[in-house]
Formats: structure tokens, C-alpha cells, sequence
């Protein structure tokens, strides 16, 4: 092998209050924090509701459907450590449970992609501690 | 805070390059002895200084947070020396911070001082590094890959969507302003640029081309703020501070509800009610520009044109030297360069230039009114000043 090898992928830092959605990808699972006040779910966790100030939140197991709200293939110029995973899709997903993430469309013809095209999860495993949340589109 | 009661009377700027042998305290000296003569004021009636943060090194923003601008330049009348940096909207922030004080009496005379040195202080790859970070979620978007570029055509691709607005109009943009460049010395990108060239530049993240990108480069500009009433002794023309609105949105990117829009619409209903002016008054426009995206958004939030016309403007040429609403007159980022949080400096600098007839070849006739956006982080918020050459 020659030259340097590219930086590792930046995992997340996690939040305290987070890490219930991290066990839940390792799981397999996407799960979204909801407030038993306002009866909406948050995205991302938050420490406590950013609607009502509250903390009354608790989590729940999200359908894993949405939207692509607004997507890009990134084919060059990328972040180093994202420079060999070229092209790669990020998008912006409007799951239906409401509340939006940004993540990665995988398992695509990216030149098939559209807003508002319907999408569901899949979980990308990275190592033994992370398992990121990523969409593929679902097949008409 | 309450229209026309304190004014910019003094601007300073030097040219935007790269300068790998010029250390970045030689810009802010250089921008804030010329800034301080434009104003016609002695060094020591500068009671304030406000520095803003130079993204490319911390050792450095902590040498301007810890007073070396006084000391360099022997100010010895400074009562505070005080910081003030929301990235690409600390301009509009100091302003407003400057204002407040001077009206309340707690400063006479602030000198704002901003410089960076993306050009050569980091690499190329390191300014994209930087740029994916700086701003942007390490827990909830920095390990998908986000960064400057996608965080641009995420908003374009959905405002294309919205709007039917086409390639070529968001193209139009990087013409308009670099129409702009051409007749500005102290731009980087001085030669013409066509519709064909910005369409045929490498594509980075769909739909956004290499040249509907900024490029970082190394610079500095100042200004001082004072009262209307000192303003008046001071210079023939003023450019006094009529209004401002502001609205923050988000940190997170994927937060923000609405990326076709942002928070401009409020933000600029604010600003044309304290200055009691209707966008229709507005003479020139300097709009925040680091990407077309954001310049065609900001314009038609705040009622300069209607939702989704604002790409035929500039392909019309309205926004062109001559045309019916000069916009970005210095370049804009896209041709001037953008230097970190000197991106709406410049702009707000080019904004009193030309309120006060300072902008030589560029000197839109008859300015009144000026309207400036500035935008900081992933756009997490929306800034608007209007400027007039009468309190």
C-alpha cells in the first residue's frame, strides 16, 4: 500500500440523552423521542422537549418510512474521509412520524433519485459501538 | 434600536488574494488604519473596539480577542475590546452591538476589524475539511458526509423543485456577479465569466458546479460606527444605520423547516418597518452570496422580486452595472472570494461604499437606500441592514 491512508469516518459524538437511539440502531431499530405533552415526536434528541420545555419524553419505535425532502450525489470534493465512498447521496428525510434527519440514500441509481420520493430504512453497521440509520427508496 | 442614530463613517478594506508571505495581522492593521482615516477621526477617539474571529487559526482570533489590534495600532483611549462572531453574520451583529452601545451611551466611536487567511493559511482540502465541520452536527450530520457543498444543493435542489428555476438562472448568478468583479480592485476573479463556462465547471454535489462555488481567500476590512450627530461633523456623507431585522433559525441544518426560504421574509419585514422604506425604495442590493442559492432565496424573501423569479433577474441582467437593481457590487463571494466571516463584512462595507458614493466605477447613481443580508454557519440565521445616506 502507498501513500496515506485516508482519516476514519467520523463517528458520532454521542449526547447522553442519545444514546437510547444508538442502542436502538444497533438493535436494528430506528427510535425517536416523543413528548407525552405536546404528542409529537423530536428529532434529534434533545434534553428535554424543545416544544414545551418539558421532560415528560419517552421513546418510541419509529416506522422507518418518509420522504426524501431534498437529496445531492456528491461526486467530488468530498471531506477526506467521505472522498473514497464517492458518489454518495445525503439527503434530508421527512419521516412520517413528522420530524426530518439528514442520512445517506443507499442502494439506488442516484440518477433515479427525486424529492419526495418515498424511502424507508436500512441500518449500515460501522463497527461493534455504531450502526448509522440510512434510507434506500421503496420499490413502486 | 431606533432609526437613523448612528451612522458608518469610516470603511477600509484591502484587496482580497492570497498573500502566503503576509502574516493576517498586517491585513486587520492595514483595513483599520484606513477605515480610521476614511472616517477623518484621530486614532484615540476610538473608544470601542469590536474584533471578529479569523476561522483559519484560534492562536490568532485569541490574540484579536485578548486586545492586540489596540495595542498594535496604540489606540489609548479604548474602554473595551470585545469580540463579536456569529460566522458569516458577525458583520451585521457588530453593527448591531455597535449601534445599541453608541445609542445608550456606552461607546462614542467603535472600530470594527475583520481578516482571515483561508487563501493560504489552510490547504485546499483542508478548507473542505474545516468546511465539513465547522458549524454542522458532529453527532447528527458530519458522519453522513455533510458539508458546504451538499449543505448548497441540498437548498437548491428542493428550490429548483419548488420553483421550476432552471441551471441557467441559477448560473446567472456567478455572471451577474462577477459582471460586478470586473470593475472592483480589490475582487479576486476580475476576468469575464460565462453562462457556458459556469455550466460547464466540474459538478461537485448535484446541481451545484465548481463555479457556482465560493473560494476562500485571505483579506481584512474595518469600519467605525459613531452617532448621527457626530457622523454629520465628520464626513459629507454618512451611511446611517435606518433599519434591521433578524431571525435564527437553526444550527442544524436538517432543522431548518423550509430551505427554500429561511427566515428572510420576517427578518426583512423588521428591517423595512424600523427604516420606513418598501423594498421598491431599495437602490442597491448586496446579498449574501456564498452560494447563487442563497443570494436568489434572500432576494425574493425580502421582497425584492416575487418567489421564483429572481434567477430570470439576473439572467436578465436586471441585477447587472446599469440594470435596474444593481445587486452584490463588490462581487460577492463568488468573485470577490470569501474570507470567512469577511463575506458579509465585505458586504456591508460595499454597502456603506455606496451610500456614501465612494464606489467609484461601481457607484450606483442617486443611492438612498442600501439592503444587505448576512448569513452565518449552515444558514442558521437571516440578517438584513438597510443603510440610507439620510437619518
Amino acid at each position: 500500500m502507498t501513500g496515506t491512508a485516508p482519516p476514519a469516518k467520523p463517528r458520532p459524538v454521542v449526547q447522553p440523552w442519545a444514546r437510547p437511539f444508538w442502542e436502538a440502531t444497533r438493535e436494528g431499530r430506528l427510535a425517536l423521542q416523543y413528548c407525552r405533552a405536546c404528542h409529537v415526536h423530536v428529532h434529534y434528541p434533545r434534553i428535554a422537549c424543545p416544544h414545551c420545555g418539558g421532560d415528560r419524553m419517552e421513546w418510541r419505535t419509529a416506522s422507518g418510512r418518509g420522504t426524501i425532502y431534498s437529496y445531492t450525489v456528491v461526486v467530488s470534493n468530498a471531506p477526506s474521509a467521505f472522498t473514497a465512498d464517492m458518489p454518495y447521496v445525503v439527503a434530508i428525510i421527512h419521516l412520517d412520524e413528522g420530524v426530518r434527519m439528514l442520512s445517506n440514500v443507499v442502494g439506488c441509481d442516484p440518477d433515479a433519485l427525486r424529492c419526495d420520493m418515498p424511502v424507508e430504512v436500512v441500518f449500515e453497521r460501522i463497527d461493534d459501538e455504531f450502526t448509522l440509520p440510512k434510507f434506500r427508496p421503496i420499490e413502486a | 434600536m431606533s432609526r437613523g442614530k448612528t451612522a458608518i463613517v469610516g470603511i477600509g478594506e484591502i484587496p482580497t488574494g492570497r498573500h502566503p508571505d503576509r502574516g493576517a495581522i498586517s491585513y486587520a492593521l492595514e483595513a483599520a488604519r484606513l477605515a480610521i482615516a476614511d472616517a477623518g477621526i484621530a486614532k484615540d477617539e476610538i473608544d470601542f473596539v469590536i474584533p471578529t474571529t479569523a476561522v483559519f487559526s484560534f492562536q490568532f482570533s485569541n490574540e484579536l480577542t485578548t486586545c492586540r489590534l489596540v495595542e498594535e495600532l496604540g489606540l489609548k483611549s479604548v474602554s473595551a475590546n470585545a469580540t463579536v462572531f456569529s460566522g458569516g453574520s458577525s458583520s451585521t451583529n457588530a453593527l448591531r452591538i455597535a449601534s445599541a452601545l453608541i445609542e445608550t451611551g456606552r461607546a462614542r466611536c467603535i472600530l470594527f476589524v475583520h481578516c482571515d487567511k483561508l487563501g493560504t493559511g489552510v490547504s485546499a482540502q483542508g478548507g473542505i475539511d474545516l468546511f465539513s465541520t465547522a458549524g454542522i452536527s458532529m453527532e447528527w450530520e458530519v458522519p453522513f458526509g455533510q458539508h458546504y457543498s451538499t449543505v448548497a444543493a441540498l437548498a437548491t435542489q428542493r428550490y429548483k423543485h419548488e420553483t421550476g428555476t432552471t441551471d441557467e438562472e441559477l448560473s446567472a448568478v456567478c455572471v451577474s456577479n462577477r459582471k460586478w468583479a470586473e470593475l472592483n480592485p480589490n475582487a479576486f476573479f476580475r476576468k469575464p465569466l460565462t453562462l457556458e463556462e459556469v455550466m460547464a465547471s466540474k459538478m461537485l454535489a448535484t446541481p451545484l458546479r465548481a463555479k457556482h462555488s465560493n473560494m476562500l481567500f485571505d483579506g481584512g476590512a474595518a469600519f467605525v460606527v459613531t452617532s448621527a450627530e457626530r457622523a454629520r461633523d465628520l464626513v459629507p456623507r454618512p451611511a446611517y444605520v435606518l433599519g434591521e431585522g433578524g431571525v435564527v433559525t437553526h444550527f442544524a441544518y436538517h432543522q431548518e423547516p423550509d430551505l427554500t426560504r429561511f427566515g428572510w421574509a420576517s427578518a426583512g419585514r423588521q428591517a423595512f418597518a424600523e427604516a420606513g422604506i418598501a423594498p421598491s425604495d431599495i437602490d442597491v442590493a448586496e446579498i449574501y452570496d456564498s452560494y447563487p442559492i442563497y443570494q436568489l432565496i434572500a432576494m425574493e424573501e425580502i421582497g425584492l422580486c416575487a418567489r421564483g423569479e429572481a434567477g430570470a433577474m439576473h439572467l436578465r441582467g436586471d441585477t447587472w452595472p446599469g440594470g435596474r437593481l444593481p445587486t452584490t457590487t463588490d462581487g460577492g463571494m463568488l468573485s470577490k472570494g470569501h474570507i470567512g466571516a469577511g463575506g458579509s463584512v465585505s458586504l456591508l462595507v460595499e454597502a456603506a461604499r455606496q451610500v456614501m458614493g465612494k464606489a467609484g466605477a461601481r457607484q450606483v447613481p442617486n443611492c438612498r437606500f442600501a439592503v444587505e443580508t448576512a448569513v452565518g454557519g449552515t444558514y442558521m440565521d437571516a440578517q438584513v441592514t438597510i443603510l440610507g445616506n439620510e437619518p
